[in-house]
C-alpha cells in the first residue's frame, strides 16, 4: 500500500510514516516493532500466550505501572524527576486505609489520601522551584519522609482494604469489569488520553516541554517556571494516588514495602525505554504506552515459562540498556552544529 | 622539580635567536562555512613577549587555541622547533611545553597550591610533605609569596594566577599563552605580574600575551600582532607601535563597510530623527564589581547602541532591567518605566510590562531545539499575558508564524525543519521573531548579529531600524563597532561597569568609541 502510494506521487501519512521508519525510526517506533515481534513470537512458542483472557491479565498488570509511568513521564519531560511517587502512592493511601479501619467514612478516608499527595507535591514543587534543590535529592529524601510517617501513623506492612461488599466504589477501579474488560485497563486508557491531550493541546504541556528543552530560554521567553514546576509535582502525586486506588482494588491491601523495593525503578525503566529522555523535553504519553507494552509483555511470557525473577531482572537491565544504547546510536548528538557560531 | 629552574637561561634577545619556537604559516580554520581565522602568519621566539592584539571576535582565541592544540587548523603549517607539530588534544601540546593560563583559572579550588601545581604529573603516590616542599621551593625560586598548603578556595585572583603560572613552570612550560592575565588584578598586582613575565622571559620562555589594555601590551610586550575579522593586519615590533596606530590597526575597516554605515544613516538621518517619549530611565543602577553606577535613558522611536568590551557590563544591566538576574545580586539604584520604579523579580513580568531582551547566546539559551519553528514563535506569544489561553490553536500558531516568517524572511522551507539545523541567521530570526511575536515596546538586542552569515546581517539591522520607525524604544548591544555606527541614533559606552561616553549618531567614529571603550 505504501508503495502504490508512493508510486502515484501521493504520499500518505502512513507511506510517510513508513520511510521515517525505514531512514531513522524513533526509539518509541522501535520499542513498539520490538514488542509485537516479541508478541508474535510468544503468540505462536507459548501455549495459551495469545488468549484473549491473558492478553486483558497482560495489560490489567500493567495499568498501575502505567498510571505511575504518566506521571513520571510528565515530570522527566521537564527535566525533573520524582523519586517519592511510589511512596506517595504507598503513604497516601496506608494512611487512609488506617483510618477507614480505625472508622472515619470511606469518602473522607479518601480525601484524606488525595490531601496527602497534594500536600506532598506541593512540598516537592516548592523545594524545586523555590528552594532551588535539586529534584533527584528532594524526592529521594521526601520518599524516606513519607515512608517513616506513614509506617509510623500506621504501623503494619500490609494494611488492608474494606470488603469489597463494605466499600464497593473504593474498590471499583481496581477490582471490577465494565463490558467485559477490567476496569484497571479503562482507568489506564483515559489517563492516557487525558494526559496525551493535556500535553500536546494545552499551552501549559507546551510550556512543560518548553521547560525540559532548556529551563533558561524558557524563562528569557516568559513563561513562569516556578508555578509551572510546583503543578508538575502535584500533577504526578496525583496520579500516584490514582494508582493506589487501582492498586487497592487490585490487591485488597496496601503494602508499605514497595516503597523499599525496586518498583520506583520499573517506572522509571518504562518512562526511558519509551524515548523519554533525561535530558528533557522528549518522548510523551506514547513513549510511556508502549515502555508498559514491551515490559508487560515480557514479564507475562516470563511467568507462562516459569523463569525466576533474579533472570527475569537481568533481562530488565539488559533491556533498557539495549534501548539506550540504540537511542545513542540512532541519534548521536552532532558535534558540528553543537560547535557552529563558537 | 628543581632542574625546571635552573636550567639554562639563554640570552633573551629574539634577534640571537633566529629559529622560531613556534611558527604558523598560512592558518586558517574554518567554522561551519566561516572562517574564524584566516591566512595568519605568525611565528615565536624563545625570550620574547609577543602581544596579541585584536577587537572581541577577531581570533586570538582562535589563534590560541589551535597553538595550545585544543582546536586543530583547517589549513596551513604549524611547526614547533621546525619541526610540524601533531596535537590531537591539549595534552599534547603541554607535553611539547605550550601551555595555556586561562582568563578563569582552571585550578581545583578545594586542592592545595602545592596539589594544584601537581596536577596531572601525580605519581602513585605522593607525601604531602615532599609535595609541599617542593612546591615551596618552586615558588619561592619564583618569587611567590603563597603558602603551598593553602587550598587554592581561599587564595585571591593574583595569587590564582601566581600557582598557575608555578604550574606551567611545573610543566618544564617553554611557551605560555596568557589570556587576559590582568582582567581581574589591581594595578599593584599589575605591577607584580609584570615583573613576573619579564623574568619568565629572562629565563627564555616564549610567551604570547592577550590583553584587551593597549597600553599593557605596549608596556610588556617586544612584539605586537594585530588581528581584525580573523586576518592579520600587521605584525611588527613594539618600540615602532603607538596607542593610536594600534587603534587605528584594530579598528581600520575597508571603504565599503564604513560606506555601508553611512549610507545607512542618510536613509533614516536625511532629517534629524524625532525623539518620542522617554520610556526607560536607569539610574544608578549597582550590582557587585560588575555593574557601577551605571545611568542612561532610551527613548521611543530611537535606536540606542551600547559599545563596550565584554566585561564592561553591558549585557548585565540588560539583564537586570529585563529581570533575569537574581534581584538579591543587584545593590541599588532606580529602573523607571515611563517614569514609574520598576524593579522585576522574573523576565515574565518584564515581558508583560512591555520589555523583552534578545539573548547574545542564542544556542544557550535561546530557541527550544526539539521544536519546530512555528512552535517556537508560537510560545513567544502564549508567554504573555495577552496571548495566552489554555487550549493551543493551530490557526493562531500557523497565523502568527506566517506572519513573522514573511516578515523577517525566514526560509520559509524550513518552517517544518528542526530549529537545529537552521543556518544561524536563520535560528537568529526565529529568536528575534519569538520576541517580537509578545509585541514590545522596548527590546534590548544582545549581539544581534553574533555568529550570523554575512548576508543576513543587513537583513537583521533593516528590522531593527523598522523596529525604531515603529515607535518603539530599541537598544542594541553590539562588541562589533561598525554594527553599532550603522544601526545607531545614539551610542552609549560602557567601560568597567559604567556608561563613559555618550556620541551622537553624526560625530561617532569607530576611533572614538573604541578609544573611549578602552582607555
Amino acid at each position: 500500500m505504501a508503495v502504490s502510494a508512493s508510486t502515484t506521487g501521493e504520499r500518505g501519512p502512513f507511506a510517510s510514516l513508513l520511510t521515517q521508519l525505514l531512514r531513522k525510526p524513533s526509539q518509541e517506533q522501535i520499542v513498539l516493532l520490538i514488542t509485537l515481534v516479541l508478541l508474535v513470537v510468544f503468540s505462536v512458542t507459548l501455549p495459551g500466550f495469545s488468549k484473549l483472557s491473558n492478553l486483558l491479565n497482560l495489560v490489567r498488570s500493567i495499568s498501575i505501572l502505567g498510571i505511575l509511568g504518566l506521571g513520571m513521564g510528565l515530570i522527566v519531560i521537564s527535566r525533573g524527576i520524582d523519586l517519592s511517587e511510589v511512596a506517595i502512592m504507598a503513604g497516601s493511601w496506608s494512611v487512609a486505609l488506617i483510618n477507614i479501619q480505625h472508622g472515619m467514612p470511606v469518602f473522607w478516608a479518601v480525601m484524606t489520601a488525595v490531601l496527602i499527595a497534594v500536600v506532598i507535591g506541593v512540598a516537592n514543587g516548592v523545594m524545586v522551584a523555590f528552594v532551588e534543590a535539586p529534584a533527584l535529592f528532594v524526592t529521594l529524601a521526601a520518599g524516606f519522609v513519607i515512608y517513616g510517617a506513614a509506617f509510623w501513623y500506621a504501623p503494619s506492612w500490609v494494611v488492608y482494604a474494606p470488603k469489597p461488599a463494605d466499600a464497593p466504589y473504593l474498590l471499583y477501579l481496581g477490582h471490577d469489569q465494565l463490558f467485559g474488560i477490567p476496569v484497571p485497563i479503562i482507568v489506564f486508557a483515559l489517563t492516557a488520553v487525558g494526559m496525551h491531550l493535556f500535553l500536546s493541546r494545552t499551552s501549559t504541556g507546551r510550556f512543560i516541554y518548553s521547560q525540559g528543552d532548556n529551563p533558561e530560554a524558557a524563562r528569557l521567553t516568559g513563561i513562569a517556571l516556578r508555578p509551572l514546576i510546583v503543578l508538575e509535582y502535584v500533577l504526578v502525586a496525583l496520579l500516584a494516588w490514582l494508582a493506589g486506588l487501582v492498586w487497592i482494588g487490585t490487591t485488597g491491601s496496601m503494602q508499605m514495602g514497595i516503597v523499599q523495593g525496586t518498583y520506583i525503578f520499573d517506572v522509571i525503566l518504562v518512562v526511558v525505554l519509551g524515548g523519554i529522555s533525561l535530558v528533557g523535553g522528549r518522548g510523551g504519553v506514547f513513549s510511556v504506552v508502549v515502555g508498559c507494552a514491551l515490559i508487560g509483555t515480557l514479564f507475562n511470557a516470563f511467568t507462562i515459562m516459569d523463569i525466576n525473577s533474579e533472570v527475569q531482572n537481568i533481562i530488565k537491565g539488559v533491556v533498557l540498556l539495549v534501548a539506550i544504547i540504540l537511542d545513542n546510536w540512532l541519534h548521536p548528538r552532532d558535534e558540528e552544529t553543537a560547535r557552529q557560531g563558537e | 622539580m628543581n632542574d625546571v629552574l635552573i636550567a639554562p637561561v639563554p640570552s633573551a634577545s629574539p634577534a640571537s635567536k633566529p629559529e622560531p619556537v613556534l611558527r604558523i604559516g598560512h592558518g586558517s580554520k574554518i567554522y561551519g562555512g566561516v572562517h574564524a581565522i584566516e591566512d595568519i602568519d605568525f611565528d615565536l621566539y624563545a625570550g620574547e613577549v609577543h602581544a596579541l592584539v585584536g577587537e572581541n571576535g577577531a581570533g586570538k582565541s582562535t589563534l590560541c587555541k589551535a597553538i595550545a592544540g585544543a582546536i586543530k587548523l583547517t589549513s596551513g603549517e604549524y611547526d614547533v622547533d621546525g619541526k610540524p607539530a601533531e596535537f590531537e588534544r591539549p595534552r599534547d601540546a603541554l607535553a611539547a611545553g605550550i601551555c595555556m593560563v586561562y582568563q578563569e583559572t582552571s585550578l581545583v579550588p578545594t586542592m592545595t597550591a602545592a596539589q594544584n601545581i601537581e596536577l596531572g604529573n601525580e605519581k602513585l603516590l605522593t607525601r604531602f610533605r615532599t609535595l609541599n616542599i617542593q612546591a615551596q621551593q618552586l615558588l619561592q625560586s619564583l618569587n611567590f609569596h603563597i603558602d603551598p598548603a593553602t587550598p587554592v578556595a581561599m587564595l585571591g585572583t593574583a595569587k590564582r594566577q601566581m600557582v598557575e603560572i608555578a604550574r606551567a613552570v611545573y610543566n618544564k612550560a617553554r611557551i605560555i599563552i596568557f589570556d587576559e592575565p590582568t582582567a581581574s588584578l589591581t594595578p599593584e598586582e599589575i605591577i607584580h605580574f609584570f615583573n613576573l613575565v619579564r623574568d619568565l622571559r629572562r629565563r627564555g620562555v616564549a610567551i604570547i600575551y592577550i590583553s584587551h589594555a593597549l597600553e599593557e601590551s605596549l608596556q610588556i610586550s617586544d612584539r605586537i600582532t594585530v588581528l581584525r575579522d580573523g586576518k592579520l593586519v600587521v605584525t611588527a615590533r613594539t618600540a615602532e607601535m603607538t596607542r593610536e596606530k594600534l587603534v587605528r590597526h584594530m579598528v581600520g575597516r575597508d571603504i565599503a563597510q564604513t560606506h555601508y554605515a553611512r549610507a545607512a544613516k542618510a536613509a533614516n538621518g536625511g532629517k534629524p530623527h524625532v525623539r518620542g517619549e522617554k520610556v526607560l530611565t536607569v539610574e544608578n543602577v549597582t550590582m557587585g564589581m560588575v555593574v557601577k553606577n551605571m545611568s542612561f535613558s532610551v527613548y521611543a522611536g530611537e535606536v540606542v547602541g551600547i559599545a563596550g568590551l565584554i566585561g564592561s557590563g553591558r549585557t548585565e544591566i540588560a539583564k537586570i532591567v529585563f529581570g533575569a538576574l537574581k534581584r538579591n545580586l543587584i545593590n541599588g539604584g532606580t529602573i523607571k518605566l515611563r517614569g514609574k520604579p520598576v524593579r522585576y523579580r522574573v523576565p515574565k513580568q518584564a515581558i508583560d510590562a512591555g520589555i523583552v531582551y534578545i539573548t547574545e547566546d542564542r544556542k544557550q539559551n535561546g530557541f527550544f531545539e526539539t521544536m519546530v519553528v512555528d512552535d517556537n514563535v508560537y510560545l513567544g506569544k502564549l508567554s504573555t499575558r495577552t496571548g495566552w489561553r489554555f487550549l493551543l490553536s493551530k490557526l493562531m500558531r500557523n497565523e502568527l508564524a506566517s506572519h513573522w516568517v514573511e516578515r523577517l524572511k525566514i526560509s520559509a522551507l524550513q518552517r517544518k525543519a528542526k530549529i537545529v539545523e537552521l543556518s544561524g541567521g536563520n535560528q537568529q530570526k526565529v529568536v528575534v521573531a519569538k520576541s517580537l511575536v509578545q509585541d514590545p515596546l522596548i527590546v534590548f538586542f544582545d549581539e544581534p548579529t553574533r555568529g550570523v552569515d554575512v548576508g543576513t546581517i543587513p537583513e537583521i539591522h533593516a528590522q531593527i531600524r523598522r523596529l525604531a520607525e515603529e515607535g518603539k524604544a530599541v537598544v542594541v548591544i553590539s562588541s562589533y563597532l561598525p554594527e553599532v555606527l550603522a544601526i545607531s541614533d545614539r551610542i552609549l559606552v560602557a567601560r568597567l561597569g559604567r556608561i563613559v561616553a555618550e556620541f551622537d549618531a553624526a560625530e561617532a567614529t569607530e576611533d572614538r568609541i573604541m578609544y573611549a571603550a578602552i582607555h
